[in-house]
C-alpha cells in the first residue's frame, strides 16, 4: 500500500483544489460542441463542452476522470480554450502541458487524452463553422 | 490521533502505530540510565544490568503470544524475522525437502523471500485466497507434499485485514512434521495468539505496529519440536547463534513494554476499534456508493479496505491530503500507479484496486476522528464524482 502520493507542483495543486470550469455549461446563445477522449487502461477520460459564438470559443467546461494531473490539465486547457479561434486555434501539445504542470513522464499518456479531447472538440467546432 | 495544529487524522495504523508515550518514556529512561549502558552480551556489571532488562523484555514479548522467553529471538523488525524464518528454515531443511507453500497475498517480505528461494532452486506453491481474502486450510493441506519443507502464511493480511485459520493449518503441518511459519506483524497485540497451541513453528512480529519503536522485532521458535534454522548473519553468536549483532537494549525495553500494554488492553481495544471501524463503514455506506474489499469477519479489528466506484484513487488521496493520512491501493508511487497485488489477487480489476483505500484504526483513534474522517471522505468522493463524464460510472467499476 502507498501512503505517499506523487509530488505535485503548486499549479497542479491549485487547479486540482479549484477545478475551474468543471461541470456543464449553463444554457446560453451560440452553438454547443463536444470533444471526448478516453483511455481507461491509462487511467484518463476527458470530455469538453464549448459554446461557439462568432467563430470563437465563448465558454468551455469539462468533465473528467483521472489522476490529479489529468484533472488539472483538463481544467487548465478549459481555461485557455476561452476565446480560441476555431479556425486557427493556438498551438498545443501534451509535452508542453506536461512541462508546465511538472508532470512525471509516466503521466504523459494521460495528458495525451486531454490533448485528444481538445482536438476533437475543436475539430467538431471547425466542421460546424465550415458547414 | 490528530496532532496539534490541525495535523491529519491518522488512519494508517497498519503501516505503523504512533509510539506510545509510556513506551517512549521507558526507552528514554533506559537510554539515560548510566547503569544500563553496557553491552548485554558483556559479563561485567553494566553488561549484566542491560542483559537483565533485555531478558525482562524477552519475557514480556513472549507473553504476548503465549510463548516461553527462551523461544524468542530479537531481530531488527518483522521483515528480518520473516526472512530469517523463510530462508533460514528452507535452507536448514533436509536435502530432499525443497518445496515451500505460501500465498499470493503475503507481505512483500514473505513474497520476496520465497522468490529468493525459487532463484535458489526451491519449488514454491503460491496459493490463491478466497473472495474474503483468506486462505482455505484445506487448500494448504492439499498442497503439502513429501518434499515440503515449509509453509509460510500471514496470520492477518496487512491490506484487507483478512484472518487465516492458523490453528487448522498448524494442525495439518504438525501431523506431517512440516515447519509452519506465521507472519503475525499485523495481528500481534490485536488478536489473541497462542503460538504453541496454534501449532506454529516460527512466528514473526515487531514492535512498531503495536505502539513500540521501529527497528526491533522478534522471531518465535517453537520449543518442541524445535525447527531447524540457518542464520542469515554471522558475527558473535548472539541470540543463540541465530541472529548475530549487539542487542539494542532501549529498543527491546520499548518492545517489551508495548507488548505488555497491548496484551493488557487486547480484549477491550479490539472491541472498541472494531466498533469504530464499523461506525466508519456505516457512515460511508449511508452517504456514498462504497464497496468493501475483503470480509468484515474474521478480520483484524482495525482495518477497513474500501473502494468508491468511479473515483480514481490518486485523486482521492490528494483530495484528502493534509487532512487524512491513509494508504491507497497502489503498490508504490502513485505515478506508476501499480495496483495492489493483494487486491488484484482478490479478483479486483486494476482500476478497482487503484480506487481502493485502506483505512486502519488503532489505539488513539476516537469516535470524533472517525466521524470527521467519514465526512471528509464523503465530501471528497462526492466532489470527484460530480465531475465525471456521462457514462463513466458504468465503465469504471
Amino acid at each position: 500500500m502507498s501512503a505517499v502520493p506523487t509530488t505535485y507542483s503548486p499549479l497542479v495543486r491549485e487547479l486540482f483544489e479549484r477545478l475551474p470550469h468543471a461541470g456543464d455549461l449553463a444554457s446560453g446563445p451560440g452553438v454547443v460542441v463536444h470533444g471526448e477522449a478516453m483511455a481507461l487502461d491509462r487511467g484518463a477520460w476527458v470530455r469538453y463542452e464549448a459554446r461557439i459564438e462568432a467563430g470563437r470559443v465563448a465558454e468551455c467546461a469539462f468533465r473528467a476522470w483521472g489522476c490529479p494531473h489529468t484533472l488539472a490539465a483538463a481544467a487548465l486547457v478549459a481555461s485557455r480554450m476561452q476565446g480560441e479561434r476555431v479556425a486557427a486555434p493556438s498551438a498545443f501539445d501534451a509535452q508542453g502541458l506536461a512541462a508546465e504542470l511538472d508532470a512525471p513522464p509516466e503521466k504523459l499518456g494521460r495528458l495525451l487524452v486531454v490533448e485528444d479531447a481538445r482536438a476533437g472538440m475543436l475539430a467538431r467546432a471547425h466542421a460546424l463553422q465550415s458547414a | 490521533m490528530a496532532g496539534p495544529g490541525g495535523s491529519p487524522i491518522y488512519l494508517d495504523y497498519a503501516a505503523t502505530a504512533p509510539l506510545d508515550p509510556r513506551v517512549a518514556d521507558a526507552m528514554c529512561e533506559c537510554l539515560r540510565d548510566p547503569a544500563l549502558q553496557g553491552n548485554p552480551a558483556s559479563a561485567h556489571v553494566p553488561g549484566r544490568a542491560a542483559a537483565a532488562r533485555v531478558e525482562a523484555a524477552r519475557a514480556q514479548v513472549a507473553r504476548l503470544i503465549g510463548a516461553r522467553p527462551g523461544s524468542i529471538v530479537f531481530t531488527s523488525g518483522a521483515t528480518e524475522s520473516v526472512n530469517l524464518a523463510i530462508l533460514g528454515a528452507a535452507r536448514a531443511a533436509p536435502a530432499g525437502a525443497r518445496h515451500v507453500v505460501t500465498s499470493r497475498t503475503e507481505h512483500r517480505a514473505g513474497i520476496d523471500a520465497c522468490r529468493q528461494l525459487e532463484r535458489e532452486g526451491y519449488r514454491v506453491t503460491w496459493l490463491k485466497t478466497g473472495a474474503d481474502g483468506a486462505v482455505d486450510p484445506a487448500q494448504v493441506a492439499a498442497a503439502l507434499r513429501p518434499d515440503t519443507a515449509l509453509v509460510s502464511l500471514m496470520h492477518a493480511n496487512n491490506e484487507t485485514g483478512a484472518v487465516n485459520d492458523i490453528a487448522a493449518v498448524g494442525q495439518a503441518c504438525g501431523e506431517r512434521g512440516i515447519v509452519f511459519h506465521v507472519d503475525a506483524a499485523q495481528s500481534a497485540g490485536k488478536l489473541p495468539i497462542d503460538a504453541e497451541q496454534m501449532g506454529v513453528s516460527l512466528l514473526s512480529y515487531c514492535a512498531h505496529k503495536l505502539g513500540g519503536p521501529k527497528g526491533v522485532g522478534a522471531l518465535f521458535l517453537r520449543h518442541r519440536p524445535r525447527p531447524a534454522l540457518q542464520p542469515l548473519q554471522f558475527g558473535g553468536g548472539h541470540e543463540r547463534g541465530l541472529r548475530a549483532g549487539s542487542l539494542a537494549t532501549h529498543q527491546i525495553v520499548g518492545f517489551g513494554l508495548a507488548c505488555d500494554l497491548a496484551l493488557a488492553d487486547l480484549a477491550f481495544e479490539s472491541a472498541r476499534v472494531r466498533a469504530l471501524r464499523e461506525r466508519l463503514w456505516s457512515g460511508l455506506q449511508a452517504a456514498v456508493p462504497v464497496l468493501r474489499n475483503g470480509a468484515a469477519d474474521p478480520a483484524l479489528p482495525g482495518i477497513l479496505n474500501v473502494r468508491f466506484p468511479g473515483v480514481e484513487g490518486e485523486s482521492l488521496l490528494l483530495a484528502l491530503d493534509g487532512r487524512l493520512a491513509a494508504s491507497s491501493g497502489s503498490a508504490c508511487s502513485a505515478a506508476t500507479a501499480e495496483p495492489s497485488f493483494v487486491l488484484r489477487a482478490l479478483g479486483l480489476s486494476d482500476l478497482a484496486a487503484q480506487a481502493s483505500l485502506r483505512l486502519s484504526l488503532g489505539r488513539d483513534t476516537t469516535e470524533e476522528e472517525v466521524d470527521r474522517a467519514s465526512r471528509l471522505l464523503v465530501a471528497s468522493v462526492r466532489r470527484l464524482r460530480a465531475v465525471l463524464p456521462a457514462g463513466a460510472l458504468e465503465r469504471i467499476a
